[in-house]
């Protein structure tokens, strides 16, 4: 929040510069966003006394005016013919910089000098709000008491910080001009002024005028109203529109000023009712109807549940709790009697409202926050104070009050404990003066500590919050570093399956794969690129309030994302693409969500520029890395992929994945115009499949023998399947193809298999006949079962 | 041919001899089964047989002498065949380049390594679930439903009940309710807000540590930031710890460590302070640790969250966290050097 510094210093003595000070509300926990000085456009200007005013010899329109700038005269002409002789004035002198961009220097005006420029408030950056007359045009008069020489940054008030300071969420005293005072007190070691809050009412019976009856108690803990009559609806004194002003907000009028003051210095949220508008002379503080509607001051109409509360009168709401002020009772010109009214209102209920409604206010921000009764009760009459200096009416006598006003409440502890927390000790003595700087008046008795904690500081409940208290005004550059030497030594690492993970990331860093990282969500337009089936967004985990749609669906395949990122890195020219991603998919058992989804984790591997069998054998490299089960590739119907160039891998009969080309309808929805291999690995599926431990096997003694035996076959053989039968020999080692050959030789749809067998036998030396009675067997089944014979030499 | 001449005439050719295979020739010609010596040998039957013993001890002294120089010419004829074969077997070695390994992205590099880290003090690495309760984002870490600091965090929700974690604090609670201290964990993962901009992205990473043990202090908390900012940004590196709020801590700090750029001198990075925001801390507030049914007077713990693309962008040089989710490959292949 925005607050200007002179501000603060109606509270405290501030006698460090701005620096200093923003430095060390850092070091007790204020953060300081920004620091702006309100002078910083307005240089070289001063106030001056117009001396003497003559017509300019040359000019009609223009005047030559002599003018004291503080024991010099000097010439200045100006076209304003309002200016009269003794009006004191802002003159901008040689080198000046004003609020408006403009430079100004010496120089001539139709032949007679002119050492500078009187200044209007645009000029020097105010308006009305912030110095008498400063809504006017032209050269701004100023007021018969300012000093004649003086820099103008003094005399209009802007001679001024304003800080914008962050508050923490639970510093809700500190959302005002008090709370931030006391913060700078406690930092510089200071007392704090308490606000005048005196104030002498007058005949009127406050009780007499209304009625207060809170019936939703359980969501407003504290209503407090006081009334005004004889009121005066005017302007207010420039003092206090130009602290307005410094925070932003406009003057209005004096009794709404007043509320708008007291929000912003002590906290609290006023409001004033228009007494006439108040029907049945009663206040009802209540839930709202179900369907009841309301305009408050914005002017449009909502429709409000019983989960809102509301201002009502006998008749009606006239306004909407904490939020808003109702349109029908506010400050007009001719109110003569107002109420006010200062209330805590529960913080969740306000929020829910605001939320639903879309209605925030000043007030609202701050009841959302929480406001305890005490500063209800100082709210209130701080307001009634400043009717009477301001004059705009006659305080009524009494205060009507529900709810109790919050008092100081203690907290003990065993004093061993801050050392415990904190592991450091701190003396007894700066204990209790840190504390009383705070205003937390304080006893220590042996180690028991008790603690007087003032009702604006609610975020204080127990001990480690005093601790906290101590150590941020103590500072935290005391704390020196340790290691844990006191605690217990515990064993470390990373789970089994992490370990997995890192290692398959090892093994695709390896076959040159770069890691990607994507969010884990998407829109029903980019799921729908990558799939040649329909997507049912019904089956999507659903994210209620998305950036935006492209954002809104929790995956439940990695493809969309990781052949978008294929897509943009295409079109920026990169080539020879090799990514993968380790990420998750998410599985609801029923959706709406009843309970939390499964969180699959998986593996994306991508690559451009590459073909089928090179790919494969990356995938099939990296699901080796992690199982030594028998893998199986089948045909995949996978909807992203080309039918007849993908496969779904298994291991030990569990699918684990599937890959292949890109469909080309897909690869065109992404204008992927290269050949571009996917895979989708279920980590979650392949982790169950995990290697065994290691079990050292000594090296065959007896020679193995190889046989090459090429084949010739229909194109849509699977080589694996010929190999297969040879496997599944108790006496061939392994079986491995190494050439594919077509040609017109062969015939249309033919291809040759050549393939190399290895046998051994690990008991003996394995004789030509027990091999060729082996393979004899082997040839008969796969001609019978594929078609398959040896190909004529 | 007398003996005389077969030495002359194997002198003579011993000296022409140019190469191995010339020399195993020449070695048949004078040793072998029908070689000069051979012939010789069988000439010492026409001799006397009081002559013989002489004639066939200088026959040996020869062929002695002979395989000693074959020894020796091979010797020589070999180093020389080295000599040749090494001039002439050459290739261009001058080429730099080679196939990049892939590369881990930044956001697994910093991961890996502080896990690394702490790893090695101890901690266990643990992960959660994404999609999260409201109650193990929120409600365990002593945020309750009105509670002002849901504001600090704009939510992705998925119904009123579950939402996108927006901290890997969610994890905080449901350790401590299955294990019971000493614990000493950390928790790297994806967490999601509602924002988006060149600092701030709706997906991010965080790691989370917990420890909770007997005599745990602040000051534990700072020795271990400083020893993973000293490990991270060099052994300079100092940690200052500043007053913040977070509903689950007490005391809460924010924690800043001295510019990696300027060394905290100032510079544009650390707008001219010095210091650079990375993460939040502070000890375990005591709500927390009752809930999960931990006694809070026996027991005390820190707690950190450090936003990994933070940490990445510091360390890297990385202007824009988009960067990190864009994945260009240029980008990617950068972090594998």
């Amino acid at each position: 929040m925005k607050i200007p510094l002179s501000w603060i210093k109606d509270f405290v003595d501030v006698d460090v510069d701005v620096q200093t000070l923003c430095d060390k509300m850092v070091a007790i926990g204020l953060e300081i966003e920004d620091v702006a000085y309100l002078g910083e456009n307005v240089t070289n200007v001063k106030v001056c006394q117009i001396k003497e005013i003559s017509q300019h010899p040359n000019a009609e329109r223009l005047l030559c005016c002599k003018v004291d700038i503080g024991g010099e005269i000097i010439p200045i002409v100006t076209n304003d013919h309002r200016v009269k002789v003794q009006d004191k004035v802002p003159v901008a002198l040689h080198g000046a910089k004003l609020a408006n961009g403009l430079h100004i220097s010496k120089g001539k005006m139709r032949g007679e000098e002119s050492w500078g420029m009187f200044c209007g408030a645009e000029e020097l950056g105010i308006n009305g709000d912030m110095y008498p007359n400063a809504d006017t045009d032209g050269v701004l008069v100023l007021s018969d008491d300012a000093a004649v020489g003086a820099d103008i940054r003094g005399e209009v008030g802007i001679d001024d910080y304003v800080l914008d300071i962050s508050v923490t969420a639970n510093r809700q005293d500190c959302n005002s001009v008090l709370g931030l005072a006391r913060e700078v007190a406690a930092a510089l070691g200071k007392t704090v002024r308490e606000p005048n809050v005196e104030y002498t009412e007058g005949d009127a019976k406050t009780n007499d005028l209304v009625k207060v009856d809170v019936l939703a108690k359980d969501i407003c803990k504290g209503y407090f109203m006081q009334g005004v009559t004889d009121v005066k609806v005017g302007k207010s004194p420039v003092w206090l529109t130009s602290r307005l002003a410094k925070v932003g907000l406009h003057g209005i009028n004096n009794l709404v000023d007043i509320t708008n003051y007291v929000l912003y210095e002590i906290g609290q949220p006023m409001h004033a009712f228009d007494y006439a508008d108040i029907s049945g002379k009663k206040i009802i503080v209540r839930r709202a109807f179900d369907g009841e509607k309301v305009v408050p001051l914005d002017g449009k109409e909502y429709t409000l549940n019983d989960n809102d509360l509301v201002i009502a009168d006998s008749d009606r709401a006239v306004g909407l709790a904490g939020i808003m002020g109702g349109a029908n009772s506010g400050i007009k010109a001719e109110t003569n009697c107002v109420l006010f009214e200062s209330a805590s209102f529960a913080r969740m209920n306000i929020r829910r409202t605001g939320h639903r409604l879309g209605l925030r206010s000043d007030s609202s921000a701050r009841f959302e926050k929480g406001i305890e009764t005490y500063t209800n009760n100082l709210g209130l009459s701080r307001a009634l104070h400043l009717v009477e200096q301001l004059g705009c009416g006659k305080v009524t006598k009494g205060r009507i009050s529900i709810g109790e006003i919050a008092q100081n409440r203690i907290i003990k502890f065993d004093k061993r404990r801050i050392a415990k927390l904190l592991g450091i000790r701190i003396p007894d003595e700066k204990i209790l003066s840190i504390l009383h700087l705070l205003n937390i008046e304080t006893t220590i008795d042996g180690n028991e500590v008790t603690c007087s904690v003032p009702p604006y500081r609610d975020d204080i409940g127990r001990d480690c919050d005093i601790v906290e208290e101590l150590i941020r005004v103590y500072g935290y550059d005391n704390i020196k570093g340790t290691l844990m030497e006191k605690s217990h030594i515990t064993c470390g690492g990373k789970t089994e399956e992490e370990q997995i993970i890192d290692g398959i990331k090892n093994v695709l860093c390896g076959l040159r794969y770069n890691e990607c990282v994507f969010y884990p969500f998407a829109g029903k337009a980019l799921y729908e690129k990558a799939s040649t089936e329909p997507i049912d967004e019904r089956e999507y985990i659903k994210i209620v309030n998305p950036i935006g749609e492209e954002l809104s669906l929790m995956n439940r395949s990695l493809a969309p994302n990781m052949l978008q990122c294929v897509s943009m890195n295409l079109s920026r020219n990169n080539k020879n693409l090799r990514l993968y991603e380790v990420g998750k998919v998410y599985i609801a058992d029923k959706l709406p969500l009843e309970s939390l989804p499964d969180e699959q984790k998986r593996l994306s591997v991508c690559a451009t520029d590459i073909d089928f069998d090179e790919f494969r054998r990356d995938v099939l490299q990296t699901v080796r890395s992690v199982t030594d089960g028998k893998i199986k590739l089948t045909r995949s119907d996978n909807a992203a992929l080309h039918p007849g160039i993908s496969a779904d891998i298994a291991v030990e009969g569990v699918k684990v994945g599937h890959f292949g080309k890109i469909h080309p309808q897909v690869a065109a929805n992404f204008d992927i115009q290269t050949d571009c291999m996917y895979a989708e690995i279920y980590l979650d599926k392949l982790l169950k499949l995990v290697r065994k431990e290691i079990e050292y096997r000594s090296f065959p003694k007896f020679p193995s023998v190889s046989r090459d035996f090429a084949f010739l076959c229909d194109e849509d053989i699977a080589a694996q399947d010929v190999l297969d039968e040879f496997l599944n020999l108790p006496l061939v080692e392994s079986a491995e193809l190494f050439d594919v050959y077509r040609g017109e030789r062969l015939g249309a749809g033919k291809k040759s298999l050549a393939i190399t067998v290895v046998f051994r036998d690990k008991n003996k030396t394995l004789k030509d006949d027990e091999i060729e009675k082996q393979c004899a067997k082997v040839l008969r089944v796969i001609k019978e079962k594929y078609g398959v014979a040896l190909r004529e030499q | 041919m007398t003996i005389a001449e077969i030495q002359n005439s194997f002198d003579a050719e011993i000296a022409n001899c140019e190469s191995l295979s010339q020399l195993q020739e020449l070695k048949v010609k004078y040793l072998g089964k029908s070689g000069a010596l051979t012939a010789l040998l069988k000439s010492i039957k026409d001799l006397a047989p009081e002559e013989r013993p002489t004639f066939g001890a200088k026959v040996n002294e020869l062929r002695k002498r002979m395989e000693d120089t074959f020894a020796l010419k091979a010797d020589e004829l070999a180093t020389k065949e080295m000599t040749r074969r090494l001039r002439e077997e050459r290739v261009d070695i001058s080429l730099t380049s080679c196939p990049d390994r892939g590369a881990l992205h930044p956001v697994t590099l910093i991961e890996n390594r502080i896990c690394n880290l702490m790893i090695a003090m101890g901690f266990e690495v643990l992960s959660g679930p994404e999609i999260e309760t409201d109650y193990y984002n929120f409600q365990a870490l002593n945020i309750p439903y009105d509670h002002p600091a849901r504001d600090m965090q704009d939510t992705f929700y998925i119904t009123d009940r579950y939402l996108l974690r927006t901290q890997t604090s969610a994890m905080q609670a449901r350790v401590m309710e299955r294990k019971k201290p000493p614990l000493k964990i950390i928790c790297p993962g994806k967490v999601f807000r509602s924002d988006n901009d060149a600092s701030h992205s709706p997906v991010f990473h965080q790691i989370e540590g917990l420890v909770v043990d007997k005599n745990i202090t602040l000051c534990d908390l700072k020795g271990t930031l400083e020893y993973i900012a000293a490990n991270l940004f060099g052994p300079q590196t100092k940690v200052r710890f500043r007053p913040s709020f977070f509903p689950f801590t007490e005391p809460s700090v924010e924690v800043d460590l001295t510019c990696s750029n300027c060394g905290g001198k100032g510079c544009s990075l650390c707008k001219e302070t010095g210091w650079i925001e990375v993460l939040g801390a502070g000890m375990v507030n005591p709500y927390v640790l009752e809930n999960c049914g931990i006694d809070s007077n026996k027991y005390s713990g820190y707690a950190f969250g450090i936003g990994v693309e933070r940490v990445a962008m510091i360390k890297y040089g990385i202007p824009d966290i988009r960067l990190f989710y864009e994945n260009d490959q240029r980008f990617l292949k950068q972090f594998g050097k």
